[in-house]
């Protein structure tokens, strides 16, 4: 049954009948296209563009599909890069715009803070967190979506932006501090 | 970018096939993904490869950069550090150690290998194999290229002549080429050819060993004419390390036997005390004594 197939299983039949290439944009199309929206891509149409770039962009490059990692980081890797190739080709500034789905992120800062009780009361909007997200460096701001909104392993992660895992570590580390220092400047709700 | 529209009223998959059908697409084939792999590799290798050849330059430079005679060639150690230190072939090793590792970067799992680690591994490498290169003798061929290709690189062995080649200031290097029988003077070929006639008067039984080991020897001095004549109060031996060529051919001489009785615990004359780092030479002397 194609519906039981592994992403890994498609790409090596895509390979003989490309027809089975759709199977693997349906399974990702609504995970990306949201991906894309969190990374900044605020235009609907630039989504559908980048995501149709990213998934011809795959299938031309499915010989290159290194089966020592997930076909989901090689996909997500692969529309980072268009993603961030869109930025650069359009001079434009990510808007980042988060629906409610920061609360995995405020959880960990509320454990990691110091003081559990005060933070506990913390009630962020999705708008405050997302002018906290604009502000932070892109580099933080993607790791975070990745490992909060994305729920992606620290192996994932390097693999998709193409780091050591240390270098996730890292990231994840500085840009949870940088985010701390910045939301205490937002009003509470 | 080149994307199909409409949007919205068109599925993903139907407008990513209509422009594969449009514009031909085929997967590429898994060799070329294959051949870039390996050829990242191949540069990366050979990034860590020139690395060590420089690294051989390094040791070379370094091994015959005459430390030991700073005091004599130079006025301070920074100004003889400037001419000594080899600059080149370090920025040459850190150039191809950082090729090295933005090629291995770009390998396949090349990312997944922290800067550190890479790094290090291409500089412990780079050291290991520059090392052997250096013991047979490849240090000194390519900083000899080098030194004759570059028009701002000066070899370190160009560099010793130009500092042995100053006879005004009592610098006089060169090969001994014949001597008297009573060791009172030998002649000597400077780096420039000429032939000086040197009065061994002065010397002392350590220097007139390194007289009769023959080849290159660095003389302090004092000039006794400009161009011919020399009275020498020190001579040190002049090695090459590295080079992976021979030793001296010794002087047909049986100069150690004659020259027995002068001790070099007995004072020089008083022209030599005015030359330069004489209590410095004096303990250079004492050493070899020993």
């Amino acid at each position: 049954m194609p519906q039981t197939m592994t992403d890994e299983e498609i790409v090596r039949r895509t390979l003989l009948d490309k027809e089975v290439f759709s199977l693997l944009i349906e399974r990702y199309e609504a995970k990306l296209m949201r991906y894309c929206e969190r990374l900044g891509v605020g235009v609907l149409e630039d989504r559908e563009d980048i995501l149709q770039n990213a998934f011809v962009k795959a299938y031309k490059n499915l010989n290159s599909f290194d089966p020592t990692l997930t076909f989901s980081s090689w996909m997500y890797r692969i529309t980072h890069n268009e993603v961030m190739n869109f930025f650069r080709f359009k001079r434009s500034r990510p808007q980042v715009i988060l629906s409610e789905e920061g609360e995995s992120l405020l959880t960990e800062l509320r454990d990691e803070g110091s003081d559990t009780a005060a933070q506990s009361e913390l009630r962020l909007s999705s708008e405050e967190l997302a002018k906290a997200f604009a502000k932070l460096q892109p580099q933080y701001r993607d790791a975070l979506i990745l490992r909060f909104f994305e729920d992606r392993s620290y192996a994932e992660m390097s693999d998709i932006l193409e780091v050591p895992v240390g270098t996730v570590s890292t990231l994840l580390y500085r840009a949870k501090r940088e985010i701390r220092e910045l939301l205490p400047e937002l009003p509470l709700s | 970018m080149t994307p199909t529209h409409p949007h919205n009223d068109d599925k993903l998959a139907k407008r990513v096939f209509d422009r594969i059908t449009e514009e031909h697409l085929i997967p590429r084939p898994r060799w070329e993904f294959v051949f870039k792999n390996y050829f990242f590799w191949g540069l990366g290798v050979v990034a860590v490869a020139i690395g060590a050849i420089a690294f051989s330059a390094i040791i070379f430079e370094v091994q015959n950069a005459d430390w030991q005679y700073a005091f004599v060639t130079h006025s301070d150690l920074f100004s003889f550090f400037l001419d000594a230190a080899p600059f080149l072939w370090v920025a040459v090793l850190a150039l191809f150690v950082g090729i090295g590792y933005l090629n291995v970067r770009k390998t396949n799992h090349g990312y997944r290998y922290p800067l550190s680690i890479i790094a290090l591994g291409a500089v412990l490498t780079s050291l290991a194999l520059g090392s052997a290169l250096y013991e047979k003798g490849f240090g000194s061929m390519v900083e000899e290229f080098a030194g004759n290709s570059l028009p701002f690189h000066r070899s370190i062995m160009t560099e010793q002549h130009s500092w042995w080649l100053a006879p005004a200031k009592g610098l006089l290097g060169g090969t001994v080429v014949a001597s008297a029988s009573d060791v009172s003077s030998f002649e000597l070929r400077d780096f420039s050819d000429a032939v000086w006639h040197v009065d061994a008067s002065d010397l002392r039984t350590p220097d007139l060993r390194t007289v009769a080991r023959g080849g290159m020897v660095r003389i302090v001095g004092v000039p006794t004419t400009a161009t011919s004549s020399f009275h020498a109060c020190f001579v040190l031996p002049w090695e090459t390390y590295g080079a992976g060529r021979g030793g001296p051919t010794p002087l047909p001489l049986a100069l150690i036997a004659s020259t027995s009785d002068r001790s070099h615990l007995v004072p020089r004359s008083d022209a030599c005390k005015q030359t330069r780092p004489y209590a410095q030479l004096r303990e250079l002397d004492d050493q070899d004594a020993l």
